[in-house]
């Protein structure tokens, strides 16, 4: 079950019309390294976790990424709002603004649709702690990619927050990576699965 | 108390030590309440700066804000450290914190959770989506 709040994790006061940027920062909603993405893989891998805690963290971090997704999807909002007509040929917004107007719609940058295919839950915890180890380290670069070329104040402070949850999302995986292993051989880690043959981990 | 393994071919990643953390404007700012976790990007490396408001409802948001963050990150440290004193001391300090900040915004503002309807002492007319903007509407209004 899940609790709304009404307000941003970070909050998002953009004052200026920019569907240049807004057609970049979408790719963080519904993009292969997106926050939509990243949530799904985690709230999608944490029942098979054998875990527990680490199963907890998944669905912390599975949350957080809830909220990650509404600050991009307010800024989106924001950099399009007001759009008249002439912004919307001249920003190269049209492909876009004729399928959606100004409404949120999970695509990347290059207008590639939301797929589940860009993400995975194997039924392996070692092969999904390292998939969402380097998620994180995806996110990062997209994060910074966009902070390459991005320069209004307002814009970039929420891409700088969110850059570095990614961050300490990485710390935290390599954590539960240490949780798991705790419970295997620790002379060969990859004897068994330990999501399918339970009967092997350790108390 | 966690440790780090080492063996070949499989990743390790060392266990994060406790770190003072930082006041809770600052965590925001950074994106994290640990120094120890705080690596910026050279081409972003300019310090967090969150906007000072004005408006008493939006600075008070804010500090809601500051104390929710600082709850977040501290829940990510205690799923993987979970018998750290100075982790569960702060967590049970912020937690409260976070709970009376919610019912006097409520009562001074708008209730922003179903809960502090009731513990802000809201008018029976205050209902959540009446009052206040919706989150996304930050800027640009």
């Amino acid at each position: 079950m899940w609790c709304y709040e009404k307000r941003l994790q970070y909050p998002v006061k953009i004052a200026k019309t920019c569907p240049q940027t807004a057609k970049l920062i979408i790719t963080q909603y519904g993009g292969p390294d997106g926050e939509l993405s990243a949530s799904m893989r985690y709230l999608a891998q944490r029942y098979s976790m054998p875990v527990k805690a680490v199963g907890g963290l998944l669905t912390d971090i599975g949350t957080e990424e809830l909220g990650h997704m509404e600050i991009i999807c307010a800024m989106v909002y924001q950099l399009t709002k007001n759009l008249s007509e002439e912004e919307v040929v001249d920003a190269g917004f049209a492909p876009y603004y004729v399928d959606h107007t100004a409404a949120l719609w999970p695509q990347a940058a290059a207008g590639v649709p939301f797929t589940s295919l860009e993400f995975q839950s194997k039924g392996d915890a070692l092969t999904d702690l390292h998939e969402n180890l380097a998620a994180e380290q995806k996110a990062r670069t997209v994060y910074e990619n966009l902070l390459r070329v991005i320069h209004e104040p307002d814009v970039r402070e929420p891409l700088k927050f969110l850059r570095a949850r990614e961050v300490v999302h990485f710390q935290r995986f390599g954590e539960a990576l240490e949780m798991t292993k705790e419970k295997l051989d620790e002379k060969n880690f990859y004897y068994f699965n330990a999501e399918f043959d339970k009967q092997f981990l350790k108390k | 108390m966690l440790k780090q393994t080492s063996s070949l071919a499989i990743a390790s990643v060392p266990v994060q030590e406790w770190d003072e953390v930082y006041t809770p404007e600052k965590s925001l700012c950074e994106g994290t309440i640990f120094p120890n976790l705080n690596l910026p990007f050279y081409k972003a490396d300019d310090g967090g700066s969150c906007a000072a408001e004005t408006d008493p409802a939006a600075r008070d948001l804010f500090q809601i804000s500051c104390i929710g963050f600082m709850i977040n990150d501290l829940t990510l440290y205690l799923d993987t450290h979970p018998d750290c004193p100075k982790g569960q001391s702060l967590y049970r300090k912020l937690l409260q914190e976070r709970l009376n900040q919610l019912s006097e915004f409520a009562h001074s503002h708008y209730p922003l959770t179903q809960s502090s309807i009731v513990t802000g002492n809201c008018a029976e007319q205050k209902y959540c989506w009446d009052e206040g903007p919706a989150p996304w509407e930050g800027g640009n209004i």
